[in-house]
This record gives structure tokens, C-alpha cells and sequence, in this order.
């Protein structure tokens, strides 16, 4: 401990029980884990020295960037957590490259809004995009509404400069096409901070699109509004955005600051929005309002102008934490479906959620196929924390038997882990067990997450596992 | 078979059909000590070249098939021995197309695609191997068989064994089936011709600007004379493919033709042109540095697939 | 913290359950943004109020008192929550609850001690005009750390050239509002509460006093010193009623988020609290009075301006346009936007005086952003926020000056007053 207050300097070495209990969760209410210190490092090498300093003194330790996350992936009992969100320099941004290189406590918005003069933006754009960091959203492989065309977040990574566990410094890059290498920086996205921090980060920048619709159609039932989603992904428009909020969520977000003036007594909006060059797009956003009324849309307007555009948007990213006026605890999930198999399965959903007596609230990527079944719940009642948790994981089982998986952008974490061996098969666990030993032999970062531990037979078969 | 510059004289060619074949043939060649030299249709003459002599070639011919094709999800999987030529064929029946397009010829497979990261002139618009892949299943050198990703658009559930076979040349682990992502086919495509000076450095940075959009187009390639004849093409000429809605396509074609007459071409030209120079690789020691030494002892511990094509763990 | 320990804090501490710990909090919080620990965040600060009401943190944990007295009460929070946590409310109830057992800093009390008396009111500001007056202040603002900031402060209040009076064309026509002094306002702004009483005379209103008004309690309550803020409150009503006014008008936007909350701050005294209700409905800013009524154009004053947004009218009232309404009435103005205009300034009532070295960090981002407007006056309408930017400015030697909208305002009207009849 005084090793670490040396590197980073007493204010950033928290160790009060009081101040660890601030960070005992991040925004998956309901885990709560609680460190062993809190260490704050402000710049790369102090992150450096830290990591080593935590290698030679033989602690597992969690990365955390602004504790947004929704799987429990930057928690854990016991261990040293590292937090990274004082590194938020924006190095450098190139507008003619479009590039940026940025340190991993940099929020994501900011970004964007350091882009902005250029005419660029950080295209990656989770509902938390205000307070995420970009370092986590590269452990997460985060996601948003607007990576339905623009592509998440390993797309959107070029380069990065990695501190392993055992503090050796490495430089991750994306192979160029000319060349024959590995792609480990690839590896690296969505490794939810168990292959080490990422000291600097190098992402694509995108120019803004030249002009935008944005549409909000609503619909009767919420099996119109997927039908409809599935009927504009079939017919290979390609919008840059497509979600879907069902009552429950439009009631939370409508009571709200954020009121977008979603029609409150509708089963379902679908957000939709086209954008790219002037020339052709009003056509696009007539298809798409064509395809919905088809599909069963009451109506279908078109946002006025940017204000209303971002008041339509601001009520979508928010839903979330609005959810805080229906219950004080929020189940999350995150599961990815075929697109075709939307209005089935969200029926199935509904019909679990009516049979455990639990409150679905739906507000997600539709276009993707990725689900987020909420359920506000209150998890002092133990009758109702039961329910809860077998309906979730009833629609789980249910997205996987249905061909997706468990997370599309929010991660395995502590969450999800129960899931992962419903998912993948023995070898494939070990497989990525084997993806881990490679960064980090040890297991010093984040341990226990993403793969169970149990799944990985080289460690098992190591001589004092379990003691 | 011919393998241009490597030649070599080949007594077997091991020709697994099945996973699990493919599998055990991996396990005894580890208990025999015997290294593999893994190959779709064995156009990468250079790569082979590199495999140690000794290896064993193991095509992947015959395991080939699309597994699973719903049009209405815009995914596909296809074991690796599949043809670019079949998934062309079932894609454009239901007016999609499959976003590879790489340098060389669609007689290649979707396994050494994805295995090679071969990207090609649509690239910036459609994205490379390692953006279209969504889900993979392999069989390591110690003949395991494991899955990573899936079939659906987006996905993050555990570590990324996809980004990491996409581009590992079958050093980590032979691809056995791959899934990705689909595009719908544009409601109008053009292969369009234009006649300006690409030598030119203020023409060049006309067309820069062009390319840098907002009419992105689906590519953008200056072809030299030398190369414009072998395409049939005359001259030097910008060779252009937009692809959009009609009123997209037709402000693009306005904007090009701001840089010099366009003419439209039939675009069967880009599988022509696709074929120009497509084996030069820079290849890298990938394996000279800890990490990388690391992750090929944990998939490849007995160095059997692909010996030294992508150098060998020297730390 | 247990299952059965959020269900005590969600009784003990009325509103913290709606906290679903999302983060969307955290980049709008100064102090958070300033230290770069979650304890200093308002998320942070919920799960330590929590734990402080539900007894897993004892209220004399020194770790979280300070984490808590950090809090500016800037309310930048609220804005940006989507689940509508009363952060402010959470923010009192514990501080009431902490009070008993802690003496606030000398400062503080002092501070508090004279305001909710009238007479020791009159004899400080007059004190502190006889040191603006004289130039004392001045000097003594060339001191290093808080004392010479505060005087710097006062001297920031000073002004060279008083706005010339004029006559507004009273038509009395929109209702008639009583204004609220302010302490603050009254001892060393009275030249903007008399632009206020212009302004808004010519703009509609009848004016008439409420005699017998007093502090609005504000930095009582803000404070933990929840009784005396009753008192006040209590006070504050019945002068307001006996004046007939259909709207309070207020130009301080701490005291205005105040009186907006009357409601609130008597909610269990049970005579009074309906009688705290109606008279929180008919407290308005004075931008949103003159909002309402146009405002009548003035004549042209061709200064570069830009504006801050008081915390206290942007979160705390979610008076957002009115002010930039009574700017745009000024015709010529260069009006340019500010950025991280809704960031707090770091005054927050007393707290400069008390965390002078946070109060220091806060106000840095936002002084290095007005220079980069190259404004020549900041218009901000709270006198907390005048003074902390006034003496910010003088302190980095800007020429820049903090005035509040409504003095900007009534010099256009009183320079059309004098071209003659309306422009």
C-alpha cells in the first residue's frame, strides 16, 4: 500500500471502508463487491508501475473505467481495484486520417465532442455514452443504437498500447490488409479487462453523415412493431439506427426529464433513423414509414429538426436510468436474437414474464436483434427476487435454444457467467480459457469473470487450484 | 495440383470431410510428430511455400456446404471448404451478396478467406474479413474442437477466438465453418469508367475527396495504363462501383462526372480486376514476440499447423 | 449493503431508492469532475447517505462527512437524472441529520448567525459597503488565499458607473408582484434590485413591497440548520401574503430555488404546509416574469456577453431560456454561447469560504472558458456566482466583467429612455 501511494500520491489510495463502499457496484444494481483498496492512477506510467507493483506483490486486481457496466464486470471481492478514469487525455485527433489517440479514461461523449470541429464523431454511441469511458468501452466491445451501421466498437478500434497483468508493455494494432499477422488487438476488444489495461487507445473517427431522418412510428402491439423491424432489415435497407421501446419503458421515460413525447398510449414506438448524404435519403425514410405502416404503425412522423431529433434520442438513451421510477433494482439482460425470430420470441417473452408475474419492460436494438428484457423489481422481497431471477433465466435459455446468444454489447461478467456453459461447449470454455492464460498466466485481472473458472482444465489441472 | 512457385512432390493430400475427422487426423499427426500444411484450394502458392517441407497437406476441399442460410437475418454459415462461387450464387438468388469480394478468384474458399484476412477492393465500403466474420468453430492443434462467437449480428459473449482466427493463416487452428454477416444487394449498382489523368496529383485529390464522400462509394480505384490494358480498359481510367438508391447513384454519377466523361461498364470487370496481383503479402514473424509466443504454445503447443508460415515462436 | 438495509434507506432517506446507479450523473457533477473520485460524485454521495441513514456508516465516519461537505449543492445532478433522484432534498435531510452532531467551521456559523437577524444583517453590509466604498476592500483583495478572495468578492460588487434611473411606462396590466429583497441582493446589489423594479415595470408588472420579509433561509437549509429555515420560511409567507402580490419575483436564484421549495422544506408542519405550497406556486425568477411579458425590446448596447447559468436557476428552478430571452431583448448584444455554461462556478452560497481549495478547482474550467469567449461581461443572475466570477476575473487580472442580465437589461432601457420614446 505504500508502494502504491508513492506512484499515484495519498489522495488517490483509497482505503477507508466508508470510501470502498462507493465502489462496491457499478450500474448493475444488486452486485455488490467490495475491494480491497481503490487505486487511482493519473497518468500511463503510474498505471504501469501500479500494475507492476500489484505483480510483484503477487494481487489480483479489476480495472474499472466510470462503473457503468451491466454485468458486474468491474467488481469483485477482495482485490485491488484499479480505477482509470483520471486518464482522461484526448491525446490527439487527426481529422484527414480520422483518427484519434485517446487514454482510456476519456468519456465517450467527449470524444465525440472534441471530434465535432472537424466534422467527425466517435460512431460508437452506448445509451451511457455521457459518463462511459472509452477504456471500457473497448473491454466491453460496447455497442448503441447507432452500431447497427456503423459497427460496435472492435470496428471502430485500430491500435492500442496494453499493459499485460505481469507488466510488460505491448502494442496492439489491427494487421494492415498488406500484411500477414495476427489480429490480437481484435483479441483484446471485449476482453473484459482480464487481458490487461489498455494504456492509449487509437480509434476511428466518422464523418458526420450529411443529413438525417429520423422517424417514430407506433404501433398497437408490440408484435406489429417487430414485424415491422424484421420486415426493414428483409428488405436490405440499411438504417443507422432501428430500436424499439414498449409501454412500460415509454411510461418510465415520458414521467421522466427526459420526455421525448413518445405517444404513451401505444404498446410500442420504433425509433428509426436513416442518415448519409443528402441525395436519396428521404427516399430510404419513405421505404422505411412505407414498411411500418404495412407492418401496422399508427403513425409514423419525422422528426422537425435537431432539437426534436435529440429530444427523440435523449428519451431513448435515458430509458434506462429512468427505470429507477418503476423499482429500485433493475435485472438487465442483453441477449442477441436472429432477426427473423423477433416477434415470436418477444411474445415468448412477454408470456414468461406473465407466468413468473414479473414486469418486462423491453427498450432495445431491435435492428440488431439485440434484447433488453429489464425488469424493475424491488430484491427485498425475496418471493419477488425468485421470480425475477427464474424468469431471466428462462429467457435466456430461450434466446440461446433460439440460435442467439447471451450478450450482444453489456459483456458476460459475474452477470452472465451461469450462462456461458448453456452457450459453449467444454472445449470452446477452455479455448478461451487458454485466449486468457496467453495475456495473463496468473489470472491477476479480474478474476472470475467471462469464462467460469471450473471450464478451464489447464488451470484446474494446475498444482494449488482451489486451495 | 499446381503450387506455382513451391513446387513440391506431394505423396498424400489428407482430405478430411468431417469435423471430427478433421479432428483426429489433427491427434495423430501430434502423436506422430508429422506438421500439417493447411489449404482450401491451394492458391496461396507463397504460404504453402513457407510451410515447413515436411508438413502434410490437409485440404479442406471437401468439407464445404452452407450450413445455415436465412435471407431474412442477413447471416450466414458455411463450412470452410465452401466456394466464394456458392455463396455467390445462393446470396444473389435472394438478392444479397456476400461482402468479401477479395483479391483473387471466387473459386477460393471462405475458409482461407477468413484464415488469410484477404481483403479486397471493397474493403472501406463493406469491411474486411475480420468485420463480416460473426462466429467460427475450429480445431486447434491438439485437435480440440471449439466455437467462438455464433450466428447472430452481435455478439460478446467470452473471449474472441473469431478476431483470433480470422487472419491467423491457420497457425492457431484449421477453420472448419464460418458464420458472417450478409449485405442486400444495392437497388441500383453501377460499375461506372472515368476518363481522367490518375497520374495527375491535383486530379488525385479531386478524387480523394471524392472517396472520402459523403457519396461513399462501394470502391474507388485508380487503374494505371499498363494495367487499364490488360482490363480492356485503354487508357488510365478511374474505375468506379456505386451502389444506393436511384437518386444516390445518380448524384454520384453527377459528382464523377465532374472529373472527366463517365461511361458504364458491366460489372463483370471487378472479377477481372479482383484477379490482379492477389498473393503479395508482407509476411510478419508474428510469433518473435512473447505475447504471440504465448497465445501459439496455447493453441498450437506442438507447432504441427502451418509450421513458420507466420515465422516461428523464437522466445 | 443488504437487501433489508436498502429497504431502511429508502424509508429513512425518502427518494434514494430511486437511484438505479446508472453514472449519468457523474460527468454533470463539478466536484466529481474536479477530484476524480466517485466519493465525490453524487452517485457516490447517494450510497454514502444511504448507509449514513441506515447506520452502516456512523455519522461521524470522518471519510464521508467529507466526501458529503465537499458537495456544492449545485444540483447539476437533478438535470441530468433520468429516475428524478431529489438529490438536493437527500443532500438536507442528511445534513439536518448530521448537524446535531457537529459544529459547522467558525466561518459558517457566523455567516448563518447574522443573516437570520435583521439587525446584524444591516450593520454587516453596511460594514462590508463602507469596505467597498473606501477601497479597502480592493487592497486587501491583493491577499493570498480566502480571505483575500473574499475580499475581492465584495469589491467585485462595486460599481463603477451606476445605471442612470428612468422612468419605466408602468401599465401594471400582467399582475402584481412583490420582490423579494435578498439579503445579499438588498446589502450590496441594491442597484440591480431597483433595475429589477424598473424592468419589470415596464415590462407590465404593479409593484408593491412585502414588508417583514426576511433571509430565504436558503444557506440555513443548505446547511443542516433545518429550523432555522422553517423559521424563516414561516416568516416569509405570511409577509408575502399580507402583501397581496399574485407573484413573487425574485433576481438570486439561490433564494428563488428556495422559495420554490417551501413546499418541500415544511412538508410535516402541518398549518403550514399548504400555506407553503401556494405561495412556492407563485414565486417566479424575474427572467421568466419578463420572459412571459416579451421582453419589450431595448435600446442597443454593443458589448460581447456571454452567460452562465446560475446552478440554482438551471437545476434547481429548470429555468433554462428566460434569461437568454432577456438578453436577446437587448438589441446588438454579442450574444456568444459559453462552454460548460451549466457547470457550477464553485460559489454555492458559503461554500467558497468553507472548501476554499475545491471551490478553487471548480472555478478554474469555468474562468479559463469565459476567456476563451473573450466576452466582455459574464451575465449571471445569482449574486453568489457574480461575486465568485467577479473575484475569479480580478484575481486573474481579466478585464472582464460578472453583471447580472437585469442590469444589462435596464441599461438598454434607460439608454432608449434617453434617445427618446421606444427604438
Amino acid at each position: 500500500m505504500e508502494t502504491l501511494r508513492r506512484i499515484v500520491g495519498d489522495r488517490h489510495v483509497l482505503t477507508r471502508s466508508s470510501e470502498l463502499l462507493v465502489y462496491e457496484n457499478d450500474a448493475l444494481p444488486g452486485y455488490h463487491k467490495r475491494p480491497s483498496l481503490v487505486v487511482l492512477p493519473g497518468t500511463a506510467d503510474e498505471v504501469v508501475a501500479v500494475v507492476r507493483a500489484l505483480y510483484a506483490a503477487g494481487l489480483q486486481w479489476v480495472a474499472r473505467g466510470a462503473g457503468t457496466g451491466l454485468s458486474g464486470g468491474a467488481l469483485a471481492d477482495d482485490v485491488v481495484l484499479l480505477g482509470l478514469h483520471r486518464l482522461k487525455k484526448i491525446i490527439s485527433v487527426d481529422p484527414i486520417a480520422r483518427l484519434a489517440v485517446v487514454e482510456p479514461g476519456v468519456v465517450n461523449a467527449n470524444l465525440t465532442k472534441a471530434a465535432t470541429p472537424f466534422g467527425l464523431h466517435y460512431a460508437p454511441d452506448p445509451s451511457s455514452q455521457t459518463a462511459c469511458t472509452i477504456g471500457g468501452n473497448v473491454a466491453e466491445n460496447a455497442g448503441g443504437p447507432h452500431c447497427l451501421k456503423y459497427g460496435v466498437t472492435l470496428n471502430h478500434v485500430q491500435a492500442a498500447t496494453v499493459v499485460l497483468p505481469d507488466g510488460e508493455i505491448v502494442k496492439l494494432a489491427v494487421p494492415a490488409d498488406h500484411e500477414a499477422a495476427l489480429d490480437l488487438m481484435g483479441a483484446f476488444v471485449g476482453s473484459e479487462g482480464c487481458f490487461g489495461v489498455a494504456l492509449d487507445v487509437t480509434v476511428r473517427l466518422t464523418p458526420n453523415p450529411e443529413g438525417i431522418r429520423t422517424m417514430l412510428a407506433d404501433f398497437s402491439s408490440m408484435d406489429d412493431a417487430a414485424r415491422a423491424t424484421s420486415a426493414i432489415i428483409a428488405a436490405g435497407i440499411l438504417p443507422a439506427a432501428l430500436e424499439l421501446m414498449d409501454q412500460a419503458t415509454i411510461a418510465a421515460v415520458e414521467a421522466s426529464v427526459y420526455a421525448a413525447g413518445y405517444p404513451t398510449d401505444c404498446a410500442a414506438v420504433l425509433l428509426v433513423e436513416v442518415d448519409g448524404p443528402e441525395c436519396g435519403l428521404d427516399d430510404d425514410a419513405a421505404a422505411i414509414a412505407a414498411l411500418c405502416r404495412e407492418c401496422g404503425a399508427r403513425d409514423v412522423r419525422t422528426a422537425r429538426d435537431a432539437t426534436d431529433r435529440a429530444r427523440l434520442w435523449q428519451g431513448r438513451k435515458k430509458a434506462f436510468g429512468a427505470m429507477g421510477r418503476v423499482a429500485s433494482h433493475l435485472a438487465v439482460q442483453d441477449a442477441v436474437v436472429p432477426r427473423t425470430r423477433l416477434a415470436p420470441i418477444l411474445a415468448r417473452i412477454a408470456e414468461i414474464g406473465t407466468r413468473h408475474g414479473v414486469h418486462v419492460c423491453n427498450v432495445f436494438h431491435a435492428g440488431d436483434g439485440n434484447l433488453h428484457p429489464n425488469v424493475p423489481y424491488n430484491a427485498d422481497d425475496p418471493d419477488e427476487n425468485a421470480r425475477v431471477h427464474s424468469a431471466m433465466k428462462e429467457i435466456m435459455e430461450l434466446c440461446i435454444a433460439e440460435g442467439g446468444t447471451i450478450s450482444g454489447e453489456h459483456g458476460v461478467g459475474f452477470d452472465k457467467l451461469p450462462y456461458m456453459e448453456k452457450l459453449f461447449p467444454g472445449d470452446s470454455l477452455d479455448a478461451m480459457c487458454r485466449l486468457r492464460d496467453a495475456f495473463d498466466p496468473l489470472r491477476r485481472a479480474n478474476p472470475g469473470k467471462v469464462v467460469p473458472s471450473h471450464a478451464c482444465r489447464e488451470w484446474i489441472s494446475a498444482p494449488g487450484f482451489g486451495s | 495440383m499446381d503450387l506455382g512457385a513451391g513446387v513440391r512432390v506431394m505423396s498424400t493430400v489428407l482430405t478430411p470431410s468431417t469435423t471430427d475427422e478433421l479432428a483426429s487426423i489433427v491427434r495423430e499427426s501430434v502423436a506422430a510428430h508429422r506438421s500439417l500444411a493447411v489449404r482450401g484450394v491451394g492458391s496461396w502458392s507463397l504460404a504453402l511455400a513457407r510451410a515447413s517441407a515436411a508438413a502434410t497437406p490437409l485440404s479442406m476441399a471437401k468439407m464445404s456446404g452452407i450450413v445455415e442460410y436465412v435471407p431474412g437475418d442477413l447471416t450466414l454459415t458455411a463450412r470452410a471448404g465452401t466456394t466464394l462461387v456458392e455463396i455467390e450464387a445462393a446470396t444473389r438468388a435472394n438478392g444479397q451478396w456476400c461482402p468479401l469480394l477479395p483479391w483473387g478468384t471466387d473459386d477460393g474458399t471462405l475458409g482461407a478467406t477468413f484464415a488469410t484476412a484477404t481483403t479486397g477492393p471493397f474493403r472501406a465500403a463493406l469491411g474486411a474479413p475480420r468485420d463480416i466474420a460473426i462466429g467460427v468453430e475450429f480445431v486447434d492443434g491438439t485437435g480440440a474442437i471449439a466455437r467462438g462467437g455464433g450466428r447472430v449480428v452481435k455478439n460478446v459473449a467470452g473471449f474472441d477466438l473469431t478476431r483470433l482466427m480470422v487472419g491467423s493463416w491457420g497457425t492457431l487452428g484449421v477453420i472448419t465453418e464460418i458464420s458472417m454477416r450478409l449485405r442486400a444487394l444495392p437497388a441500383v449498382d453501377s460499375t461506372l469508367v472515368v476518363q481522367c489523368d490518375v497520374e495527375d496529383p491535383a486530379v488525385l485529390a479531386r478524387i480523394d475527396a471524392f472517396r472520402r464522400g459523403p457519396y461513399v462509394p462501394l470502391a474507388c480505384e485508380c487503374i494505371g495504363a499498363a494495367h487499364a490494358m490488360t482490363l480492356g480498359l485503354g487508357e488510365a481510367r478511374l474505375l468506379v462501383r456505386v451502389g444506393g438508391n436511384a437518386a444516390f447513384v445518380a448524384e454520384s454519377v453527377r459528382r464523377l462526372g465532374e472529373l472527366g466523361t463517365v461511361e458504364a461498364h458491366a460489372p463483370e470487370l471487378w472479377a477481372h480486376y479482383r484477379e490482379r496481383d492477389p498473393y503479395r503479402r508482407h509476411f510478419t514473424d508474428a510469433y518473435a514476440t512473447p505475447l504471440a509466443a504465448r497465445v501459439k504454445r496455447k493453441f498450437d503447443p506442438h507447432g504441427i499447423l502451418n509450421p513458420n508460415v507466420l515465422g516461428e515462436v523464437t522466445s | 449493503m443488504s437487501a433489508s438495509a436498502s429497504e431502511a434507506a429508502k424509508r429513512l432517506l425518502p427518494g434514494s431508492e430511486l437511484c438505479v446507479h446508472c453514472g449519468f450523473c457523474l460527468q454533470a457533477c463539478p466536484t466529481y469532475l474536479a477530484l476524480d473520485d466517485e466519493n465525490d460524485s453524487p452517485r457516490g454521495r447517494i450510497v454514502l447517505m444511504k448507509a449514513i441513514a441506515d447506520g452502516s456508516i456512523s455519522t461521524t465516519d470522518t471519510a464521508a462527512l467529507e466526501h458529503l461537505d465537499r458537495c456544492l449543492g449545485c444540483r447539476a445532478c437533478e438535470t441530468a437524472c433520468p429516475s428524478g433522484v431529489p438529490y438536493g432534498q437527500l443532500l438536507e435531510a442528511t445534513r439536518e441529520r448530521l448537524s446535531p452532531e457537529r459544529p459547522l467551521p467558525f466561518v459558517a456559523r457566523a455567516i448563518l448567525w447574522t443573516f437570520a437577524r435583521h439587525w446584524a444583517l444591516l450593520v454587516a453590509m453596511t460594514g462590508a459597503r463602507v469596505l467597498r466604498a473606501t477601497g479597502i476592500a480592493k487592497v486587501l483583495s491583493k491577499l493570498p488565499g480566502s480571505s483575500g478572495f473574499g475580499m475581492a468578492m465584495l469589491h467585485s460588487t462595486r460599481r463603477g458607473v451606476h445605471n442612470q434611473p428612468w422612468t419605466p411606462r408602468a401599465s401594471g396590466a400582467l399582475g402584481t408582484v412583490a420582490t423579494l429583497d435578498g439579503c445579499v441582493m438588498e446589502g450590496l446589489f441594491s442597484d440591480v434590485n431597483r433595475a429589477t423594479e424598473r424592468t419589470l415595470s415596464e415590462n407590465g408588472y404593479r409593484l408593491t413591497h412585502a414588508t417583514g420579509q426576511r433571509c430565504c433561509g436558503a444557506l440555513h437549509a443548505h446547511t443542516g440548520d433545518a429550523a432555522t429555515a422553517r423559521d424563516l420560511a414561516r416568516t416569509n409567507i405570511a409577509a408575502f401574503e399580507r402583501s397581496g402580490a399574485e407573484f413573487v419575483a425574485v433576481n438570486s436564484a439561490g433564494c428563488g430555488s428556495m422559495l420554490k421549495e417551501y413546499g418541500h422544506l415544511l412538508h410535516d408542519d402541518g398549518a403550514w404546509h399548504d400555506r407553503a405550497v401556494a405561495f412556492s406556486a407563485k414565486v417566479r425568477d424575474v427572467s421568466e416574469l419578463l420572459a412571459v411579458a416579451g421582453p419589450v425590446p431595448g435600446a442597443a448596447i454593443g458589448k460581447r456577453v456571454t452567460y452562465d447559468a446560475p446552478c440554482h436557476l438551471m437545476h434547481g428552478q429548470r429555468v433554462v431560456n428566460p434569461p437568454l430571452a432577456v438578453l436577446g431583448a437587448i438589441e446588438g448584444l454579442n450574444l456568444v454561447p459559453l462552454n460548460d455554461c451549466e457547470q457550477c462556478c464553485g460559489s454555492a452560497g458559503i461554500y467558497n469560504l468553507i472548501e476554499p481549495d475545491v471551490s478553487d478547482r471548480v472555478l478554474a474550467p469555468k474562468l479559463a472558458n469565459i476567456a476563451a469567449t473573450n466576452a466582455q461581461i459574464v451575465a449571471t443572475g445569482n449574486p453568489g456566482c457574480m461575486m465568485q466570477i467577479g473575484a475569479g476575473l480580478a484575481r486573474t487580472g481579466s478585464k472582464t466583467v460578472a453583471r447580472h442580465p437585469i442590469e444589462l437589461l435596464d441599461a438598454s432601457y434607460g439608454r432608449r429612455a434617453r434617445l427618446g420614446g421606444s427604438s
